[in-house]
């Protein structure tokens, strides 16, 4: 290999590592001081282009693949289940009972439980992104609240909501603020090991799960004096 | 979790932020990069049956990702930076691919340089793909690959004439 060609294979690869690239370095001080700049080059290059990816990108696709893994089986679930909501339906007309529609705590229990690798996020959200989700949702905060280590706007049974975790201690604190609708009441509950309350809040629903109830008080009047302005429909 | 499950997380977890530079260089847009991660690691889950060899997933999953790009391509326009306009003031993010400095204008430079010479220098610089592979992956000739690596790194030199990096160009012969 003359200087020529050793030039040429080092703009193409720096890192080349072939025999008579490696003997050529060896022998010729010029080439091979030309081998230590173009390196030199490649680590800048390398550097340049290694942008940073989003903090939770990882978390991100884990939740989307989830999310459409449910919304797949609830439409299996959903075609399967046809012939029977019209049997219930019917029964429904004839003996005139009312079938209640899933209570919110439930679906706030299934929800939570159906995207699980969230609660173990810990990494801050910025402020941008949890008032960008709650624009999303029509909602304007009147503040954005800290310590948000998670945000997403999620679809929960037949609701729009904003889905944010707060992670306190070791009892991270789901926060689900339901949009669309408003309860009457409010209301603390236990459902399948979760401790939970309901409240109204705004226009909405604020609705927090956790295993224990002790940050419920703190985390409601922080979300209270985000929300509190926003009229009630 | 099923073993299906475990293969996808430990994919998600190992090639997530790759794909992303790679996509990054690809559109030249963090959102659309984003987009692309996940539009392509979703397809992979689809698809994860055909995956044979664990060594083959880095390549598998960036050909999933270019064709992703393709599908894209036409419905977002992306955002060329010139060089020129690189704010060499602007010290508010340095993790943002408009950090200061010297990586900032190789990041400009790299972004007018035509995509028919950014893609293979990115799969070699980041991927740490062979010419061989690149070859594969963009279906041309390994002679071509080493000519549009050699173009690469001539126009990003000569782009970058008067720093510390782009003297090197007049080392080529």
């Amino acid at each position: 290999m003359n200087c020529v060609e050793f030039r040429r294979q080092l703009v193409v690869d720096p890192h080349a590592s072939g025999a008579e690239f490696v003997r050529h370095r060896g022998e010729c001080a010029r080439c091979a001081a030309a081998a230590e700049r173009a390196l030199e080059f490649e680590s800048a290059l390398q550097r340049a282009l290694a942008v940073e990816p989003p903090v939770q990108l990882v978390e991100s696709v884990l939740l989307a693949q989830a999310t459409a893994q449910r919304r797949r089986r609830s439409a299996v679930r959903r075609v399967a289940l046809f012939a029977l909501a019209a049997s219930l339906a019917l029964a429904v007309g004839v003996f005139g009972t009312r079938v209640e529609a899933t209570p919110l705590s439930a679906l706030a229990v299934a929800h939570v439980e159906s995207e699980a690798s969230v609660l173990r996020m810990v990494g801050a959200v910025s402020a941008s992104e949890v008032g960008a989700a709650f624009a999303q949702r029509g909602v304007k905060l009147d503040h954005v609240p800290a310590g948000v280590s998670f945000v997403a706007c999620c679809p929960m049974g037949p609701h729009a909501t904003v889905h944010l975790m707060m992670p306190e201690n070791d009892d991270p604190v789901t926060v689900i603020y339901v949009v669309d609708q408003r309860t009457a009441q409010r209301d603390d509950f236990v459902r399948d090991g979760w401790s939970g309350r309901v409240l109204p809040l705004g226009s909405g629903t604020l609705i927090l799960l956790a295993r224990h109830p002790l940050a419920f008080d703190r985390v409601e009047a922080i979300w209270r004096g985000a929300i509190a302005s926003q009229m009630a429909r | 979790m099923s073993s299906r499950q475990r293969q996808f997380d430990a994919l998600v977890r190992g090639y997530s932020a790759d794909l992303y530079r790679y996509g990054y260089w690809l559109c030249g847009e963090e959102a659309l990069a984003r987009d692309l991660v996940q539009e392509t690691l979703l397809r992979a889950w689809k698809s994860l049956d055909s995956l044979r060899e664990t060594a083959a997933a880095k390549s598998w999953l960036i050909t999933i990702l270019r064709r992703e790009h393709a599908r894209l391509y036409e419905r977002k326009v992306p955002i060329l930076v010139d060089i020129d306009d690189v704010d060499l003031a602007d010290t508010s993010d340095a993790h943002a691919p408009e950090a200061v400095g010297e990586e900032a204008l190789v990041r400009a430079a790299m972004r007018r340089l035509d995509p028919k010479y950014r893609e293979p220098l990115v799969m070699q610089v980041l991927g740490g793909f062979s010419c061989d592979e690149i070859a594969r992956e963009l279906n041309i000739s390994s002679a071509a690959v080493m000519t549009q690596l050699f173009r690469a790194r001539q126009k990003l030199k000569a782009m970058l004439g008067g720093n510390r990096a782009g003297a090197e160009v007049h080392e080529l012969r």
